[in-house]
């Protein structure tokens, strides 16, 4: 059978096979050839080479979790459907709110100029603080929450005209 | 000894407590937020009060709905753990009025010490050494900005009725120091309710070494050695161990001494602890007297075999110590990891979810302090610790390696946790080598990420193998491939394995 895991915005394309007490799994033109059992449930037990690995799977309502060696790792099986999937790039001094939480001050309004590093706004969340700044000199075009509201992760606070653009 | 103890917290101290309770035979009733009903505590506790709201005011915090519960179920004492409402002097006087025993010190002694400003005052004038620093009560932004230069940078601000670095902030230069009092005075306006801040002079190459203190009611008290407590990220502990790899039995003596002395001017009894500020000449301040049960006071009870949280209510129950400072030993060396659900690679930011499968390490001398079970989801709401992880061995090194290898084995899914940047910490040859301050973190992991070499090819084997034995077309491979002869080709359909 065939698989796509996605992590970390990586795509990797797996193949794998039983053959009698075996597995074949392909993976990026090699193979590997395995025996494994599962020794209680989401625990396996992987002879690879002279290699002994030990994972623990578990499977979350969208995602899978693999824990060996003391990481865990966060994946999603993927269908691929024609074009390659585009990586998402997170862009650069970005505005998003880096947590949910309550937006406990807005500091500029529409039409204020602000330079590079000042603090537009401060979200507050489990009892710390977390300071939005504007990354480049820029004007306000829109403030998009005031004191008080709720804001959800990755949501925009606050539009920034680039100075050079306004 | 108590019939019935409310339990005023939640997460794994709630537990902690209730387990201590179990123990010597008390009833325990544990209270809850909407968000908490299936929480851990809840579930090992006799009885539960649901508190409402999530939001810590209508719930945690609230002093007139836990009051009301221990009355409702007759508790004749409330232990308040450690945050929420266990250093708020309030709450320790309506327990008093309402004649409940609060598990602690007296309401005046904790008014003293949550206010730091008074707190070093009274230290100074007890002769116990303390940092030059503004403790003065001009709150404005221009005295405040005129005073912090003349201490000169870098400084501290702190709120002065802050704890757990709430409320804090380092300044280096004089053209961020408003802002950083704003700053500082807003969160602790909302942690704490009260905006006073003060300012200190920040300390070079600073440890942070605190002393347990357990006193009784009757003017016996005894210090429990030190607690190591520099590995800080955001000004939270996040490692913990004892002794501190700097003390020296001089050195001990002088510290336990001064706590002792702390404790008794202040007029203090229960179990609590003198944190001190060591710099880089080992000249110790005083720095504050946190009046409650420690988050790593296991640490303690590993090296020295005392039950802490026992000793609480005993000695609340008005019971003396048979303790004697001379009698008390450590013996070997402990260390605590504190687990939160949180990313280290994205400046520590919590990271909530449902978790999908706990599995703690156990082994000789391996304890894990928890309030987490699969299946359950964390919150928002309340402080990311999931649980704290603590070991113990002959010595400082065994101990390391105790810990880095427990952590390998701590199975934690479903949300991001801390686990690998701790065992990177432990891992660290300055760490091995005792050279800790509390700028450890800033100086060595500032930018630090999981490193993103992607899956590696363990993994990549292990979901491969998984997902192939617990696929259903898998039976149709297998039948196909299997020879002429086998049984296999009479037994029909069959499946691999049991779906989860």
């Amino acid at each position: 059978m065939f698989i796509n895991y996605e992590c970390e915005n990586h795509v990797y394309n797996v193949s794998v096979e039983r053959r009698k007490d075996h597995y074949f799994i392909t993976y990026d033109n090699a193979e590997y050839k395995v025996e494994a059992e599962e020794i209680k449930s989401g625990h396996l037990k992987i002879k690879l080479g002279d290699r002994i690995i030990k994972s623990v799977i578990t499977k979350g309502k969208e995602d899978k979790f693999v824990f060996v060696d003391g990481d865990v790792f966060k994946v999603k099986n993927v269908e691929l459907t024609g074009a390659r999937k585009t990586k998402k790039k997170k862009k650069e001094g970005t505005l998003d709110s880096p947590i949910s939480g309550k937006v406990v001050n807005v500091k500029v309004k529409k039409g204020d100029k602000v330079k590079k590093g000042d603090v537009l706004m401060i979200i507050e969340a489990m009892k710390m603080e977390y300071i939005i700044r504007a990354p480049y000199d820029g004007k306000v075009k829109k403030v998009n929450f005031k004191e008080k509201d709720q804001i959800e992760i990755e949501q925009n606070t606050v539009e920034l005209t680039k100075e050079e653009e306004a | 000894m108590f019939e019935k103890v409310l339990i005023a917290n939640r997460g794994e101290i709630a537990v902690r407590i209730i387990k201590a309770c179990q123990e010597m035979g008390i009833k325990t009733v544990a209270v809850y937020s909407d968000v908490d009903k299936k929480a851990l505590h809840v579930q090992l506790a006799d009885e539960g009060i649901n508190l409402g709201d999530p939001t810590p005011i209508e719930s945690y915090l609230n002093i007139s709905k836990i009051i009301k519960s221990a009355q409702d179920v007759g508790a004749d004492a409330i232990h308040p753990g450690y945050g929420f409402l266990a250093e708020n002097p309030d709450f320790a006087q309506a327990c008093k009025s309402k004649g409940i025993k609060f598990i602690g010190p007296s309401p005046d002694v904790i008014s003293l010490m949550g206010d730091k400003i008074a707190a070093k005052k009274t230290m100074e004038q007890a002769g116990v050494p303390v940092i030059p620093g503004y403790h003065g009560a001009k709150q404005d932004n221009a005295s405040l900005v005129n005073e912090g230069k003349k201490i000169g940078f870098p400084l501290l601000v702190k709120a002065a009725a802050g704890g757990g670095g709430k409320g804090m902030r380092i300044v280096h230069s004089e053209d961020v120091l408003e802002e950083s009092i704003e700053s500082a005075k807003r969160e602790s306006k909302s942690s704490f309710g009260n905006d006073t801040v003060f300012l200190e002079k920040y300390i070079d190459k600073p440890r942070h070494i605190e002393f347990q203190i357990l006193a009784d009611e009757h003017g016996n008290t005894i210090h429990l050695f030190e607690r190591e407590c520099s590995i800080q990220r955001r000004h939270q502990k996040i490692i913990e161990e004892t002794p501190s790899p700097v003390m020296t039995p001089k050195l001990r003596e002088e510290m336990g001494n001064a706590a002792v002395k702390a404790a008794k001017t202040a007029g203090y009894y229960n179990a609590g602890t003198v944190e001190f500020m060591i710099d880089g000449d080992l000249n110790f301040y005083f720095m504050e007297m946190n009046t409650r049960l420690q988050v790593e006071h296991p640490i303690t009870e590993m090296t020295t075999g005392i039950d802490l949280a026992k000793w609480q209510l005993k000695i609340a129950n008005g019971m003396k110590l048979t303790l004697k400072q001379e009698d008390l030993i450590q013996r070997g060396h402990a260390i605590e990891c504190r687990i939160y659900a949180e990313n280290p690679s994205n400046g520590f930011l919590p990271s909530i979810g449902t978790l999908e499968r706990v599995e703690a390490p156990t082994g000789p001398n391996v304890r894990d302090d928890t309030g987490i079970y699969a299946g359950m989801e964390v919150t928002p709401y309340y402080d990311p610790m999931l649980s704290k992880l603590v070991v113990s061995s002959e010595n400082r090194e065994e101990s390391i390696n105790k810990m880095i290898w427990a952590l390998s084995r701590y199975v934690v899914l479903g949300v991001t946790t801390n686990i690998p940047f701790l065992q990177k910490v432990l891992s660290h040859k300055e760490f091995k080598a005792g050279n800790i301050t509390t700028h450890f973190i800033d100086n060595y992991f500032k930018d630090w990420t999981i490193a993103k070499e992607g899956l590696p090819i363990a993994a990549i084997v292990s979901l491969a193998v998984y997902d192939s034995m617990h696929s259903i077309t898998q039976e149709t491979v297998r039948y196909k491939e299997s020879d002429p002869h086998s049984p296999w080709k009479h037994v029909g359909r069959w499946r691999m394995g049991v779906e989860e």
